[in-house]
C-alpha cells in the first residue's frame, strides 16, 4: 500500500503549496505526461526488456532462425493487422476466453456461495471439486474436443473448467471467512437468515471473489491456447500452432505477446475491481 | 403501583457442551434492573459475564429460568435490546453514516428518515463530519463511537454492552466513558455494562452486579452512591477509591473460592 501513497504523491499538483520561489524543482518529464511511479517503473523494466531481447537476436545470436529481433516481431504484427488476420485470430480467441470466463462466473459463485453456507452440499459437492482442482484438467481438452468439434463450443468448455474451480474455491472461501462477529451483528438487529446473507456474508466475500476472478483470468488463457493446439480453425493458439510447424518463430512471439498483453490487462482491471471493492483490504499478491 | 423492572432475569442457568462435557456456565443469576438505570457486571474473568449478555439479547438459548425486557419475554433478538459488541464489530465496506445505519435497514420506512436518524447519532456520537469515512480510516475511539451510535440508531430501551472500551488506550477509555456518560444522560436508557475493569464500572454504573467464578451467579450488587455528573475528577476522591476497593475485595473473595461472606447481598435496589 505504502507504494500507492508513494506514487500518488507526485501526480499533485505543486500550486495548491505555497509557492517556493525559483527554487521550485521542474517537473519531471513523467509527471508531465501525468504517470504514476508505478506505471513509469513499469514502463522502465519493459523498455529495458525490450531492448536486451533485440541486442540479444541482433547481436549475440545474429541471424538464428529461432530467435527473431521483436522488431520483426513487431512487423509481422503490422502485417497482420493490415491482412486482418491478427483481428480475426484475436477475435476468435477473445471470444472463447469471454464467453468461458463469463459461463464459470455464472456458475461457480453460486456454486461457491452454496458450499459456503450449507453443510449439505459442501458434503456433496467438496470430493468433486478437491479432486477436479489438483487434478490438470486441462488433460481432457483433447475430450471436449472430440465431444463438442473443434468449433467454439469445446473452447469454451476448457475455458470454462478450467476457470470455474479458483472462482468458486474462493467465494466459498469468501463466506467462510467472514467474521462471527459480523454474523452476530446482523441476529442482533433482527435480520433474517436471508438478509443477513445478502448484507454481511455477500458483501464480506466479494473481494474475495473478484481475486477468484483474477487467478481464473491466468487459467482462462491457459485454457485457451490449449485448447486451440488440440483442435482448432483459427485463433491465437491455432496461430502459435501453425507458426512453430512452419518456423515463423515471428508470428508465434506475437501471438504470445498478445496473450500477454490481454492477462496484464485483464488482471489490471481485476485489481482496479479489487481496490474499489475492498479498499481495506491490503494489497494481494498472487 | 410499584414500578416494573426494565430487565428482570429470574433463575437463569445456561449449560454449554464443552468437549462432550456439559458445563455450567450460568447457575440462577437472578436480577432486576430499574427503567433508566445504568448497571455494570463485573466478575473473575471465564464467569460468564459476556455469555449473560448474549442471553439477555436473545443471540444465545438458555437452559432455564426467564428473561423479561419490559415485561416481555425474551427468545430472540428485538428493537427493545441494542448491543454494543466487545471489538467494534463495524461493517468494513460501509461508511460509518451506513454502519449506523444498518439495524434500521431491517425495517420498514423511507430511506431519507434513516439517514436523517443516523445523521443525527454521528453528531451525538461527536462524529459529524465523518459520515463517508470507513471504518478503516477512524482510530479506535472513533470506531467505537460508530458502534455504540448503530446500536443507539434503532432507539432500544435497553443498552448491553459487552466491554465496549475494553481494546482502547486507557486515555481513549477515560474520554469514551465520559463520552457515554454524557450519552445516557441525553437518551435516557437502561444500560447494562459488562467490563473487567473495576474502576469503569464504579465511575459509570448506579450499581455494580458482582458474579462469582464459574457457575457465574449474583455474589452480591454494591449501589454506588456518588452523585452526577460524575467527571474524570471524581476518580481521585477517596471516595471513589473506597468504593472500587470494596468490589475488588468481593472479586477477590469469589476469585478464591471462600465464601466468607454468605449472606451475599449486601443491598439490592
Amino acid at each position: 500500500m505504502t507504494n500507492v501513497r508513494e506514487s500518488q504523491a507526485p501526480v499533485q499538483p505543486v500550486e495548491t503549496q505555497a509557492p517556493v520561489g525559483r527554487d521550485e524543482p521542474r517537473r519531471r518529464w513523467w509527471q508531465r505526461l501525468g504517470l504514476t511511479t508505478r506505471t513509469r517503473r513499469a514502463l522502465i523494466s519493459l523498455a529495458v526488456g525490450v531492448a536486451l531481447w533485440e541486442f540479444v537476436a541482433r547481436v549475440v545470436v545474429e541471424g538464428t532462425l529461432f530467435f527473431v529481433p521483436i522488431t520483426d516481431v513487431a512487423l509481422a504484427g503490422v502485417d497482420m493487422a493490415l491482412s486482418g488476420e491478427l483481428a480475426h485470430h484475436a477475435w476468435v480467441s477473445f471470444q472463447e476466453f469471454v464467453y468461458g470466463l463469463g459461463l464459470a462466473i455464472v456458475v461457480g459463485v453460486p456454486l461457491g456461495v452454496a458450499v459456503g453456507v450449507s453443510p449439505r452440499v459442501k458434503d456433496y459437492v467438496q470430493p468433486w471439486i478437491s479432486g477436479l482442482y489438483s487434478t490438470p484438467v486441462i488433460a481432457l481438452a483433447p475430450l471436449f474436443i472430440l465431444w463438442l468439434g473443434i468449433g467454439l463450443a469445446s473452447k469454451i468448455a476448457v475455458v470454462f473448467i478450467m476457470a470455474l474451480f479458483p472462482i468458486t474455491i474462493n467465494t466459498t472461501a469468501g463466506i467462510k471467512n467472514t467474521d462471527q462477529m459480523l454474523i452476530d451483528v446482523g441476529r442482533a438487529f433482527g435480520y433474517s437468515r436471508f438478509a443477513t446473507f445478502r448484507k454481511v456474508l455477500m458483501p464480506s466475500a466479494l473481494s474475495f471473489i473478484v481475486t477468484g476472478f483474477r487467478l481464473a483470468v491466468g487459467r482462462g488463457i491457459v485454457a485457451v491456447v490449449v485448447a486451440e493446439f488440440f483442435g482448432s480453425r483459427a485463433g491465437l493458439g491455432y496461430l502459435i500452432l501453425v507458426s512453430s510447424q512452419s518456423f515463423a518463430m515471428d508470428r508465434l512471439l506475437l501471438a504470445v505477446l498478445l496473450l500477454a498483453f490481454t492477462g496484464i490487462v485483464f488482471i489490471g482491471l481485476v485489481e482496479r475491481l479489487e481496490r474499489r471493492l475492498a479498499p481495506w483490504r491490503e494489497e494481494m499478491t498472487v | 403501583m410499584t414500578q416494573q423492572p426494565m430487565v428482570s432475569v429470574s433463575a437463569l442457568r445456561l449449560v454449554r457442551e464443552n468437549r462432550g462435557q456439559p458445563l455450567l456456565v450460568l447457575d440462577d443469576v437472578t436480577f432486576d434492573v430499574a427503567d433508566n438505570e445504568f448497571v455494570a457486571v463485573v466478575g473473575p474473568s471465564g464467569c460468564g459475564k459476556t455469555t449473560l449478555l448474549s442471553v439477555i439479547d436473545g443471540l444465545l438459548p438458555r437452559t432455564a429460568g426467564t428473561i423479561t425486557v419490559n415485561g416481555t419475554t425474551v427468545e430472540r433478538p428485538g428493537a427493545d435490546r441494542g448491543f454494543v459488541f466487545q471489538q467494534d464489530a463495524l461493517f468494513p465496506w460501509r461508511t460509518v453514516l451506513s454502519n449506523i445505519r444498518f439495524g434500521l435497514e431491517a425495517r420498514k420506512g423511507d430511506r431519507a428518515a434513516k439517514n436523517a436518524t443516523a445523521r443525527e447519532l454521528a453528531a451525538l456520537v461527536g462524529l459529524a463530519g465523518f459520515e463517508e469515512h470507513f471504518p478503516h480510516q477512524l482510530s479506535g475511539g472513533m470506531r467505537q463511537r460508530v458502534n455504540v451510535a448503530r446500536a443507539l440508531a434503532v432507539d432500544p430501551q435497553v443498552l448491553l454492552m459487552d466491554e465496549p472500551f475494553s481494546s482502547l488506550d486507557a486515555q481513549t477509555r477515560e474520554v469514551m466513558q465520559e463520552e457515554l456518560l454524557r450519552i445516557w444522560a441525553d437518551r435516557n436508557k437502561t444500560v447494562l455494562f459488562v467490563t473487567h475493569q473495576i474502576d469503569e464500572a464504579a465511575y459509570l454504573a448506579d450499581r455494580v452486579i458482582v458474579l462469582s467464578a464459574r457457575p457465574g451467579t449474583v455474589r452480591t450488587s454494591i449501589k454506588i452512591e456518588l452523585p452526577r455528573p460524575r467527571t474524570l475528577e471524581l476518580k481521585r476522591t477517596p471516595e471513589f477509591v473506597e468504593i472500587v476497593d470494596r468490589i475488588w475485595q468481593e472479586i477477590e473473595l469469589t476469585d478464591s473460592g471462600r465464601s466468607l461472606t454468605t449472606s451475599a447481598t449486601t443491598t439490592t435496589k
